[in-house]
């Protein structure tokens, strides 16, 4: 494997300084928070947070914040309009000698994937198109989560929300593919785009590290398991977020410049192993077990892997 | 009209609970009006939920601020201020707690006003359907209790009010079975209702103030970490340091930021920022970090 | 000399001389007919140097109005524009940047909102702002416009009262018509207009701050939202203020409302925006022709200047409110508010008439204000008000007509 981290080698280079502080109001076990968490170390304090409507909304609940950073919560739709603004009226008044240059900030879009694979693709398109110099991080949860867990164009086929149940007519739940917003914002030829995992928090912290060399958009999508929406223990959270990646279902990788590599060779256990752990998928097993959609979902993993196989690990 | 207020955290089941009451006073002729606190949803954050029940129409909406009954579903939330457990309650409001305590000990502990009754519903939970979990069909049963509706009412609402919920017949029938023993075996307290003077507010009208005051805005954070998140727990992770090898997995896996390292290298949980997520004692290779239940002892 | 000399120029160029002179920072932008003109000459200022700005287009009005807060948020000095469809667009964050307290200045070029779809002036699209909690001020002429946009900058920035503002003119009519405007020298407006340094705003890496926070429980926020309403009343006061100064530096006088020939009027016309003009045309023939009417027009609608309303038409016959806007199901929107705001006034008029006129930028003829001061000179002797009547005259509909038979009974075959 060729791809090895240059900093984030051992768990005790993960920086002990936090940055997202203890005491918001989400969910116990919230995969999204964890990969927020360990991302700030990299990020560090000198960050503005331009957020678009989520679960994360509610981290900067009146009169609390859990942040050392600034933040801004817009609207579902226009974060990355937002961040727009705010890199433009920093670099112009740094220009003008309004703003000292050491006061300047990192400007950093937080938004669910109800926000980033729906309402936010054009400010998002538009920003890319623009070279904004901006760090975008989705925590992706597979569904609109802070309304209740409905379907979003994240949520994978076969995965129950309370907008794709399942009934007689449709016991699949989901029959849509999960939307590939990895090729989506990759096609617009950022400098930086990568998966991330908080369950491999080296890796995570390492492709931060790497973003922050590039100047221009630089955008991340986290794998965030969710215990209230997919339904299973917070203990869980780890066990989901490992065995996604290792049955190959969430795929670690890094586009610099447009060019893919994979920074992790999961070990390609069955899909089953990960879809049996969480409520959203029980009517996969029971009353019987259906085959066939497990086949369906397994059968896309194998397919991606074998791709990947093909051009870039003979390469 | 009868008014029922239900404390719980989200998950446990209050709202259900109240909806259970109010099936089952629907059931039973009576006019009925239920309904939560809506927030963004959030497991093991407080939340409230409102029944309403009466011969004739209801004009009253809303939060309840006069309850005839209380009903919490988690001990932890009679101290907590935010969760309001208290506000409106006086002398014959009839408060039921869940708790492993009786009425005396509990008062002993904690100083409460209204007339109070309790059951340990939690255990109940572990021993008769085998997990802690969501307690509403018990919660209901004690309520409905409480206010004098019949048992097979409740009966008949815990069925509907699963089965919205999606649960499986089977589960189903053992919540109903549970739900009846805590039926018949709540402590009672007789229901005393008082007609009720209006209080008289004073009215105030705010000045304008500099916008920095007048906005939603935070200039001194970091501070949420003021706030004690501890009551969310139900079991809490414990560590053995003579076990720990000093890896920092949950260290790193703590989505809260609620382990520390101390200067030792080694990891230290700081208790009223856990929330009792279990991620740590999930990641930790050498066991050294193991479960225990919370308890009002020990939840500090 | 504070003035340059006077030039030919369109509404929107005086838009864009407002904002040039403003020495503003930013311009995120976005074409729609008919402000199109204000941001092509912005960035044509701004590439060639002579304004000092970052100009940027965004990807539609939504993200553009989230741009031009987040950038006001952040210190610096903002102008957008944006008319109709676009405002609509950008509904939502409107009231997000005024809940953010950032000052700002957007102008709406008014044109009517579809379904139909048309490029031609009303005001429902601006007027639809109105609970927004932006400053809102409307303009009748072009040099008008330019003066408004420095006075809404001193306004908005004043901390009293930390608002953004709309600058409202009528597309086509304002927009692209020709008038001759005073171009204020630029030495003279920075001693009307201070360098905007706002306390309460800002992300800075030594003081973080969070804004736009979730709030729970109703009476944080109805805490907040109050404020905002405080915020707007005050800005009455800001605004008169500032006018003694405008008139000091630049000798032009502007009032929260305009008088024209009211003091001995028996019968008063409301009106707002361009088409005031011809209201103040009819008001000369009508007094030619031995009424006695005169014409009020309201510049600020927000805040509402009710002590000015009142002031201008207790002891009046009668009023016609004309507005160019409709509410379906009500009637006109600024004849409601008229209507409150006279309610308890013991001397106030014995009719109050409402006329729904100019939809769509329809022309409004001389006969149609005939028609007005007349039915209202009838309904001020019954004691009586009338309306809501439509502007649309007997010649229109047959038209109308034809162009219906054309659209559903005309088969043409192929």
């Amino acid at each position: 494997m060729s791809w090895e981290p240059q900093r984030f080698k051992d768990l005790h280079q993960i920086p002990r300084e936090e940055h997202v502080f203890p005491g918001a109001p989400l969910c116990a076990g919230c995969g999204g928070l964890e990969s927020l968490r360990l991302a700030s170390k990299v990020l560090g304090s000198h960050v503005v947070y331009v957020n678009a409507a989520g679960c994360f909304t509610n981290l900067a609940t009146f009169p609390f914040t859990p942040l050392d950073a600034s933040w801004l919560y817009t609207t579902m739709g226009s974060a990355p309009a937002g961040a727009q603004g705010v890199r433009d009226a920093l670099d112009v008044l740094i220009a003008k000698g309004r703003l000292p240059k050491d006061e300047d900030v990192t400007v950093v879009v937080v938004g669910g994937d109800g926000s980033t694979y729906d309402m936010a693709l054009s400010s998002t398109s538009g920003a890319i198109t623009r070279k904004l110099d901006f760090y975008y991080f989705c925590y992706d949860n597979e569904a609109y989560g802070n309304t209740g867990v409905q379907l979003s164009p994240s949520t994978p086929y076969g995965a129950k929300t309370t907008t794709s149940p399942c009934a007689v007519q449709r016991p699949v739940g989901a029959t849509q593919e999960k939307k590939d917003i990895f090729e989506i914002w990759r096609a617009h030829n950022p400098p930086y785009v990568a998966t991330v995992s908080p369950r491999f928090p080296l890796d995570l912290e390492e492709k931060f590290l790497r973003a922050s060399k590039y100047r221009g958009p630089k955008l991340f999508l986290g794998f965030a398991a969710c215990p209230t929406g997919w339904m299973f223990d917070p203990a869980y959270t780890p066990d989901v977020a490992r065995l996604a990646v290792e049955c190959g279902l969430w795929p670690l990788k890094e586009a610099v410049d447009g060019k893919v590599v994979h920074t992790y060779l999961p070990k390609l256990s069955p899909v089953d192993d990960y879809l049996k752990l969480q409520g959203r998928f029980r009517h996969l097993f029971e009353p019987i077990v259906r085959q066939d959609v497990i086949a369906h979902i397994q059968d896309r993993v194998t397919a991606y892997w074998e791709r990947v196989k093909q051009t870039e690990l003979k390469a | 009209m009868l008014a029922i207020r239900f404390h719980g955290r989200g998950g446990q089941g209050a709202k259900t609970a109240s909806r259970i009451v109010g099936t089952a006073a629907f059931l039973e002729g009576f006019v009925a009006q239920d309904s939560p606190i809506y927030g963004a949803e959030r497991r093991g954050a407080p939340m409230a939920a409102f029944t309403r029940i009466a011969k004739e129409p209801i004009r009253e909406r809303g939060l309840i601020a006069h309850p005839d009954v209380v009903v919490v579903a988690d001990a932890s939330l009679v101290g907590d201020p935010a969760a309001k457990v208290l506000e409106g309650v006086d002398a014959t409001t009839v408060l039921f707690v869940n708790s492993p305590m009786s009425a005396e000990q509990f008062s002993a502990e904690v100083s409460v006003v209204g007339r109070l009754t309790t059951l340990n519903l939690t255990e109940i939970a572990l021993q008769r359907l085998g997990k802690r979990g969501a307690i509403s069909a018990l919660l209901g049963a004690v309520a409905g209790r409480l206010i004098g509706l019949h048992q097979v009412s409740i009966h008949e609402a815990v069925a509907r009010e699963l089965a919205e919920l999606g649960l499986p017949t089977s589960v189903i029938e053992q919540n109903q079975t549970v739900a009846k023993y805590c039926y018949e075996t709540v402590p009672i307290v007789a229901l005393e209702t008082r007609p009720r003077r209006t209080v008289p507010v004073a009215l105030h009208t705010p000045t304008y103030e500099s916008p920095t005051r007048g906005t939603a805005g935070i200039t001194v954070g970091p501070n949420s970490a003021i706030r004690s998140v501890g009551g969310w727990r139900a079991f809490r992770p414990v560590l053995r340091p003579d076990l720990c090898n000093g890896c920092w997995l949950c260290f790193a896996n703590c989505p809260e930021g609620a382990i520390t390292i101390k200067p030792d290298g080694r990891p230290a949980i700081y208790y009223p920022h856990c929330k009792g997520c279990l991620d740590c004692v999930e990641v930790c290779p050498t066991d050294a970090l193991t479960v225990e239940q919370e308890t009002a002892a020990t939840n500090k | 000399m504070n003035q340059i000399d006077q030039m030919m120029m369109t509404g929107n160029l005086a838009a864009a001389w407002g904002a040039r002179l403003a020495d503003i920072d930013y311009v995120p932008a976005f074409p729609i007919t008919p402000q199109t003109e204000i941001v092509e000459t912005l960035a044509k200022w701004c590439s060639e140097g002579s304004l000092n700005a970052r100009f940027v287009t965004l990807d539609s009005e939504h993200s553009m109005m989230t741009a031009a807060g987040a950038a006001a948020a952040t210190g610096a000095r903002v102008f957008t524009a944006t008319s109709s469809q676009g405002l609509l667009h950008a509904f939502e964050v409107l009231y997000t940047v005024v809940g953010w307290r950032v000052p700002l200045v957007l102008v709406n070029v008014s044109r009517a909102v579809a379904s139909p779809i048309t490029l031609e002036p009303d005001h429902n699209d601006v007027l639809a702002a109105r609970d927004t909690g932006f400053v809102q001020i409307h303009a009748e002429t072009c040099q008008e416009v330019l003066d408004s946009i420095l006075m809404a900058y001193r306004i908005a920035e004043d901390p009293r009262v930390c608002l953004p503002a709309i600058v409202n003119l009528d597309g086509f009519i304002l927009s692209f018509t020709r008038e001759p405007v005073m171009v204020p020298n630029p030495e003279m407006v920075k001693q009307f207009l201070p360098p905007f340094r706002p306390a309460h705003l800002g992300f800075k890496a030594s003081a973080p701050h969070a804004l736009g926070t979730a709030v729970s429980g109703g009476a944080t926020y109805s805490y907040f939202r109050h404020q905002l309403h405080l915020a707007s009343i005050n800005a009455l006061g800001v605004h008169d203020v500032a006018a003694i100064e405008f008139e000091r530096l630049f000798g032009r006088r502007y009032n929260v409302v305009e008088g024209y020939r009211l003091e001995d009027a028996e019968d008063v016309l409301v009106m707002t925006n361009a088409y005031a003009s011809k209201g103040k045309a009819a008001v000369d023939k009508a007094r030619e022709e031995g009424r006695k009417v005169g014409l009020l027009r309201l510049r600020m609608i927000r805040p509402w200047p009710a002590d000015a309303v009142r002031h201008a038409l207790i002891g009046k016959r009668a009023v016609a409110v004309l507005d160019q806007n409709l509410s379906p199901g009500q009637g006109g929107i600024l004849f409601q508010e008229i209507a409150a705001c006279l309610y308890h006034e013991p001397l106030r008029p014995r009719a109050l008439c409402s006329f729904i006129g100019g939809l769509g930028g329809k022309n409004i003829s001389e006969g149609e204000f005939l028609a007005i001061f007349e039915q209202t000179a009838e309904a001020g002797i019954r004691g009586n008000g009338i309306g809501p009547v439509l502007l649309y005259t007997e010649a229109e509909h047959r038209e109308m007509e034809q162009l219906q038979f054309l659209a559903h009974e005309l088969k043409t075959g192929r």
